[in-house]
């Protein structure tokens, strides 16, 4: 077998895998699912990726989730949708956004941690996102009363989100920058110094986050 | 909380908003569902769209306001109960403690820069919603089945796991056996038959409730004959005759 012809049939294996599976496959599974040394599998997946390049394919190869995936370009969507006669599943909330962002970034977390963290219960937004796949607990508090679960994000929420992993994600102290936290303190002092009778205090009470 | 009944004369109310567009009764049904966050719904923005569809010349104008007034009502409280702060105090650490400024600018900085990231994944859904994956599921072949242990033990878990204890601060600290009030119950006797109700009149809820387990307890043991002519009617106490 000659070079081109056997990095040919190990792409097609490679496609054929990622065909069958309805989840991202990592690349030991595939090297040992297709029986290929990690130059093979490279060469076999940067193939792949020129033969399903959204320019040109309604079928694309996605890195997510610490595996690839074969999925439908996203130009498709509508046509697909409308032959699959099923909606694409509502946008979350800005409640559910915000859940997600805690225990991606503060992860693993309790529900009790995740109210605390945006001074809401969140229980009703926990459950939803459980039954969608993207929260799964994956362990319990034991130092916490009653041992209560812990929740992480999922590989659904990464291939949903387009990720490769958790790292693939901008850093929590990056989103906001010096200045705007600067600000936020500078607001709380003079809030604090223009309250009646709190001036010169050194404790306020504690106000939700949200209604800050 | 929100009866079905109550929203059957606005059946051809539609309302216009962000989150939700469709009849009202629908709305009721998804937020009780959970499939609409009751805090997502402005209900400032509900009550001005009810008021300039109201058409007051219509014959149910009357039943059509009664019916709003009370679904409006109870989102109000269910909005009002979800903006709660958690139930769960102890986890939280330092739920209703005076926090110091620093302690809240900190807070609230960690809360910015969630709220940042809630923002960045809610562009990463965007980006990566319309990808559908291959997928073809497939089917499980005896001996072959493979289980998700994590899935497992969650499952199991919430299967399993107590339902969260009912609060009982309210009742104060329990000063009453159930061997006081069965004795009180074998005095009251000596005097002839006593009604519950007669019995308990100066009582508060907690002693009320452990008298009658008292006299539950004193029948099972054939000391006690409990009547009641009718349902939910007078309950009498009165001596068993096999222990006179």
């Amino acid at each position: 077998m000659t070079e081109s012809a056997r990095t040919m049939a190990a792409s097609s294996r490679v496609e054929a895998i990622l065909h069958v599976s309805p989840r991202p496959v990592t690349a030991a599974t595939l090297r040992s699912t297709a029986d290929l040394s990690d130059k093979e599998l490279r060469a076999a997946l940067s193939e792949l990726e020129t033969r399903y390049s959204p320019e040109s394919s309604g079928i694309v190869l996605r890195n997510v989730a610490g595996g690839y995936q074969l999925a439908t370009n996203p130009a498709c969507a509508e046509a697909v949708e409308r032959f699959r006669e099923e909606a694409r599943p509502a946008p979350l909330s800005s409640a559910a956004h915000e859940v997600l962002s805690c225990v991606l970034y503060l992860g693993p977390l309790t529900r009790g941690a995740v109210s605390a963290v945006r001074g809401v219960n969140s229980d009703a937004v926990v459950r939803n996102l459980l039954d969608r796949g993207l929260l799964a607990e994956v362990g319990t508090d034991q130092e916490s009363p009653g041992s209560p679960a812990l929740l992480a994000v999922t590989d659904d929420f990464l291939a949903a989100t387009g990720a490769v992993s958790r790292d693939d994600f901008p850093a929590l102290d990056s989103l906001v920058g010096p200045e705007e936290l600067a600000r936020v303190r500078e607001r709380l002092g003079s809030a604090d110094e223009n309250t009646d009778g709190s001036a010169g205090e050194d404790t306020i009470s504690e106000q939700s986050p949200e209604s800050a | 909380m929100i009866e079905e009944s109550r929203s059957r004369s606005l059946s051809d109310f539609t309302v216009e908003l962000d989150v939700y567009s469709g009849p009202y009764e629908w709305l009721l049904a998804l937020i009780m569902r959970d499939e609409v966050e009751i805090f997502e719904v402005p209900l400032r923005e509900l009550v001005s769209l009810y008021l300039s569809n109201r058409d007051p010349e219509r014959r149910d104008t009357l039943e059509r306001d009664t019916d709003f007034a009370g679904s409006a009502a109870a989102l109000v409280l269910l909005k009002s109960r979800t903006l709660s702060p958690a139930a769960e105090p102890e986890a939280e650490g330092d739920e209703g403690e005076a926090l110091t400024p620093e302690q809240l600018a900190e807070k609230l900085a960690r809360y910015l820069k969630i709220k940042r990231g809630a923002e960045h994944l809610r562009e990463r859904f965007r980006e990566n919603a319309g990808f559908h994956p291959s997928g073809h599921v497939l089917r499980a072949r005896l001996g072959k089945l493979k289980i998700n242990q994590g899935r497992l033990v969650g499952t199991a878990r919430r299967a399993f796991s107590r339902l969260t204890e009912p609060p009982v601060r309210h009742l104060g600290p329990i000063t009453v056996t159930l061997q006081d009030l069965a004795d009180l119950i074998r005095s009251s006797l000596a005097r002839g038959p006593v009604s519950y109700e007669e019995l308990t009149r100066d009582m508060d809820r907690l002693n009320s409730a452990v008298a009658f387990a008292a006299a539950l307890s004193l029948a099972s043991e054939g000391h006690l004959k409990l009547s009641q002519s009718e349902p939910l009617g007078p309950l009498t106490f009165e001596v068993a005759e096999s222990a006179s």
